[in-house]
């Protein structure tokens, strides 16, 4: 019992970490909360459905599909809701957040108008799949979105450690005008950022869909709200923080449902990060400087 | 003849445009300490569940409910403000954030007081209680030539829009008072301030208190009016509501949050013929506003541009003006 509570912690923290990834990428670059990620987290999920229940194509097609259109909408979201801010005089640090959220309202009330408010099943025979291992029962899916997860987290630092692009997005994300001083080409890497978070979004989306089987315009929304908890507990813009915060997320929700009240689920995210801001406020992972929570 | 102008329907829109006022300067007091707090839609749901509570179980008149809706929410508004001094810009507004979604959820839980998410019914309504006691006194709407209902929801607008004005002067009062250009300096440099000798800890506490105060008070005003409150009321989106009031309108000035509470009232009452698209109309107006006019509508040289307008105009009409420099 314990031991499949602890998969299922494991499985939805991953499907966390993933989103959290997202924000964390955006925020480290560009400074700035993306509280549209959650929309287009949905639009993923939503993207997912169509092709595997409506159309009945199968899963591979539905993920290229999904991370197809995250990364169009990524790169909408860079041109129409971020570049036109960026260096402007006299735009309070507030503007790109409350753009982001314009952005959120516009996809919710978009897929809430095109696919209707009540839930999608996500119908496909792959979810169905399970293995007896001793007394304990475990989905092929809840294997399939941790190897995803894991394989995603080893790439991308792999990527940001390693690769010319990943070092310039580091370069861009530590100073900016130094690094566009030093030859990066700031705008590209800016809109690659946005773009690979989106897709993330868009991953973690089909995911969701598989393994809760259902699908709904408002997910977006607790979905963002839920990685905004996991990068402030992980440290803002920390990648290896936003893994380890969304798995701990996760695990503890698990455990909350499964041995207190579920009713409080949702709280347990806010609770911790009003902890951790105030105990804490460079997060986890987070490396203590002065600035830190200012 | 004023029977036949009055529509409740409209009263009742009045109403609300008065209550988001009161919210958009609730989040205007905050902002103009350079604090952005995105829990007031929090506050404003523990005044209106102090008052509601209160009203409903204790039978207290509803004047008073209505001030310990305000009173409570100010005592969250200390014990949330001062941890919340160590934090600030977009760190502050996901503290208060959770500290929003915490409140609502406890509402969603907390059963046996609450009713949980079916909400609150039968609470007393500010309208129909006066009402009774205009009635006690053997007034009659009829004086007027008002039906009952539009006697109801007339008052209800004159109690608001008294507040409303109370509040407004007390508000500009106190930004050409100490303790609003205390704010004004700790928006623009806190460090500065600091050397200047200004007590950061106490004015920034004070301007989240205020804050809170008023969401407080805003709420317990809108379970009067409503009669009905429910945990979703107070959820993410009114905050996000809120917070727009301010930064449409525009966040420099009190006016800003004026203007922005009744524009973005009346807009989805106007839009309501496209009512199927009126929240993606209303995102499309926030992502171009940012774009193109990020300091809000109204901003400190439109005002004055205002200013100079009118006094021309008026010089015009004296009869000196232009003449007088040629």
């Amino acid at each position: 019992m314990l031991l499949e509570q602890i998969i299922n912690g494991i499985t939805l923290g991953s499907i966390y970490a993933i989103v959290a990834l997202g924000f964390t990428l955006v925020f480290g670059v560009l400074g700035i909360i993306n509280m549209a990620h959650g929309e287009i987290f949905m639009i993923g999920a939503f993207i997912g459905v169509l092709i595997t229940s409506v159309l009945g194509l199968p899963l591979w097609i539905a993920f290229i599909a999904a991370i197809g259109v995250t990364v169009i909408l990524g790169y909408m979201l860079e041109r129409i809701a971020l570049r036109p801010l960026r260096g402007k005089q006299g735009v309070s640090h507030l503007a790109p957040l409350i753009s982001t959220i314009g952005v959120s309202i516009l996809l919710e009330n978009l897929s809430h108008h095109i696919f209707g408010a009540g839930n999608h099943p996500f119908r496909h025979s792959f979810a169905q799949i399970q293995f007896q291992i001793g007394s304990i029962t475990v989905y092929l899916v809840q294997i399939l979105i941790f190897v995803i997860s894991i394989t995603l987290m080893v790439v991308l630092s792999y990527w940001l450690s390693k690769t010319k692009a990943g070092k310039a997005l580091r370069a861009t994300a530590e100073n900016l005008e130094t690094a566009s001083l030093l030859g990066v080409n700031t705008k590209r890497t800016i809109t690659t950022t946005v773009i690979l978070a989106s897709a993330l979004g868009g991953i973690a989306g089909i995911l969701v869909g598989m393994a809760f089987n259902s699908v709904n315009p408002q997910m977006g929304l607790s979905m963002g709200l839920k990685g905004l908890a996991i990068i402030i507990l992980g440290g803002m813009g920390n990648v290896k923080g936003a893994m380890a915060g969304g798995l701990l997320l996760g695990l503890a929700e698990t455990m909350i449902v499964a041995y207190g009240d579920s009713g409080y689920r949702d709280a347990v995210a806010f609770i911790t990060i009003i902890f951790i801001l105030l105990l804490r406020p460079q997060g986890i992972f987070g490396k203590n400087t002065a600035e830190a929570g200012r | 003849m004023l029977g036949d102008i009055i529509n409740p329907y409209h009263l009742q829109i009045v109403s609300f445009i008065l209550i988001n006022i009161i919210l958009g300067i609730s989040i205007y007091i905050t902002l103009s300490s350079g604090q952005l707090s995105l829990g007031n839609a929090g506050f404003m749901g523990i005044g209106a569940y102090t008052s509601a509570l209160l009203t409903i179980n204790f039978d207290l008149p509803i004047f008073l409910g209505i001030i310990l809706g305000a009173v409570v929410a100010g005592v969250f508004g200390i014990l949330i403000g001062i941890p919340a001094l160590r934090l600030s810009g977009v760190y502050l507004a996901i503290a208060t954030l959770g500290f929003g979604e915490v409140i609502r959820v406890i509402f969603v839980n907390w059963d046996s007081i609450t009713q949980g998410s079916i909400g609150l019914s039968g609470i007393p309504h500010l309208g129909r209680e006066l009402f009774k006691t205009f009635k006690l006194t053997g007034f009659d709407p009829d004086m007027l030539g008002l039906k009952n209902n539009q006697f109801i929801y007339l008052l209800v607008v004159l109690i608001l829009l008294l507040v409303n004005i109370l509040l407004v002067w007390f508000f500009i009062r106190q930004n050409k008072s100490r303790v609003g250009r205390a704010f004004a300096a700790i928006k623009m440099d806190e460090k500065a301030a600091e050397s200047m000798g200004i007590n950061i800890t106490y004015y920034k506490v004070l301007s989240f208190t205020q804050g809170a105060i008023l969401a407080g008070f805003a709420g317990a005003l809108y379970a009067h009016v409503m009669a009905y409150i429910s945990p979703a009321d107070f959820a993410y989106h009114r905050a996000i509501d809120i917070l727009i009031f301010s930064i449409f309108g525009g966040s420099e000035l009190i006016w800003g949050a004026i203007f922005g509470a009744t524009f973005m009232t009346i807009l989805p009452e106007a839009l309501r013929f496209i009512s199927d698209y009126r929240y993606m109309i209303y995102g499309v107006i926030l992502i171009a506003m940012m774009a193109f006019r990020p300091q809000g509508i109204i901003d400190v040289s439109l005002l004055k541009w205002f200013k100079r307008k009118l006094k021309l105009k008026r010089r015009g009409s004296l009869g000196i003006g232009t003449k007088k420099y040629n």
